[in-house]
C-alpha cells in the first residue's frame, strides 16, 4: 500500500522573496498565520484554491511550491 | 494564536471556572449550611474581570487584515463539533442509566436536579468541544479539501 505526503518549499521561498514573514504571506493567501506554520512544517495538506493561492503570493507555479511525494509501506 | 484558538482556551478556562463555582457553592450550600457573600461578591467580580478581559483578548488581531477563520480552522471545528456532539449522546445515556439504577424506572427528580443535570451536560460539552479544538491545532489539524 502506497501512501503520500506533500512536501513544500514555503520556508524557502519565503526567504527568497525578500524575507517575507509568514503574517505576510497569510495575509496574501487569506488564512491565518497558524495555518502557514502548519503548511510549513507539513503538518497540514492544504486545499487546491489555498495551495493556488500561496503559489500565486510567490508569483510561481505551483509545482514549485508543493510536490507530492510517495512512500512505499 | 489565532480567534479559534483563543475561544477554546476562553471556554477551557470558563468551563474550569463554572465547575470550581459550583465546587465551592456546593460546599456553602451543603456543608457549611450558609452564604459566605463577600467571597461570593469577590468571585462574581474576578469573574467578571477575567471575562471582559477575555474578550479584549479574543477579539485583538495580529495584523489588521488578518482572517478570522479560514479553511483549516473550519476542519477543525467541525471535528470538534462532531466529537462534543457524541459526547453529549454519550452523557444524556450514561445520565439516564445512572438515574434508572438510582431511583428507579418510575421515580422522579425535581426540577433544579434536572436543570442541574443540563447545566453539566452543557459545559461538558463546552469542554469537549475546547479541548478537541486545541488537541486538533497541537497535532497539525488534518487534511484540507477540494
Amino acid at each position: 500500500m502506497a501512501r503520500g505526503e506533500v512536501r513544500n518549499n514555503i520556508r524557502r521561498l519565503r526567504f527568497e522573496n525578500g524575507e517575507m514573514t509568514q503574517q505576510q504571506l497569510a495575509d496574501k493567501a487569506g488564512v491565518t498565520r497558524q495555518t502557514i506554520i502548519a503548511i510549513e512544517a507539513s503538518k497540514y495538506a492544504p486545499s487546491l484554491t489555498l495551495a493556488f493561492k500561496i503559489a500565486k503570493a510567490f508569483d510561481v507555479p505551483i509545482g514549485e511550491v508543493f510536490q507530492y511525494q510517495q512512500d512505499s509501506l | 494564536m489565532n480567534k479559534t484558538q483563543k475561544s477554546a482556551w476562553f471556554g477551557l478556562v470558563a468551563t474550569l471556572a463554572f465547575l470550581l463555582l459550583s465546587l465551592f457553592l456546593f460546599i456553602e450550600i451543603a456543608i457549611l449550611k450558609k452564604m459566605l457573600l463577600p467571597m461570593n461578591l469577590l468571585g462574581a467580580t474576578l469573574l467578571f474581570g477575567l471575562g471582559v478581559a477575555s474578550v479584549i483578548f479574543i477579539c485583538k488581531k495580529q495584523s489588521p487584515i488578518e482572517v478570522e477563520t479560514d479553511e483549516r480552522d473550519k476542519l477543525i471545528q467541525t471535528r470538534a463539533i462532531v466529537v462534543s456532539f457524541i459526547s453529549v449522546g454519550l452523557l444524556l445515556a450514561l445520565t439516564c442509566l445512572i438515574l434508572r439504577f438510582v431511583i428507579g424506572i418510575s421515580g422522579t427528580i425535581t426540577v433544579w436536579e434536572f436543570t442541574l443535570i443540563n447545566f453539566f451536560v452543557f459545559y461538558v460539552a463546552l469542554l469537549v468541544y475546547s479541548v478537541a479544538v486545541l488537541i486538533q491545532y497541537g497535532r497539525g489539524g488534518g487534511d484540507g479539501k477540494g
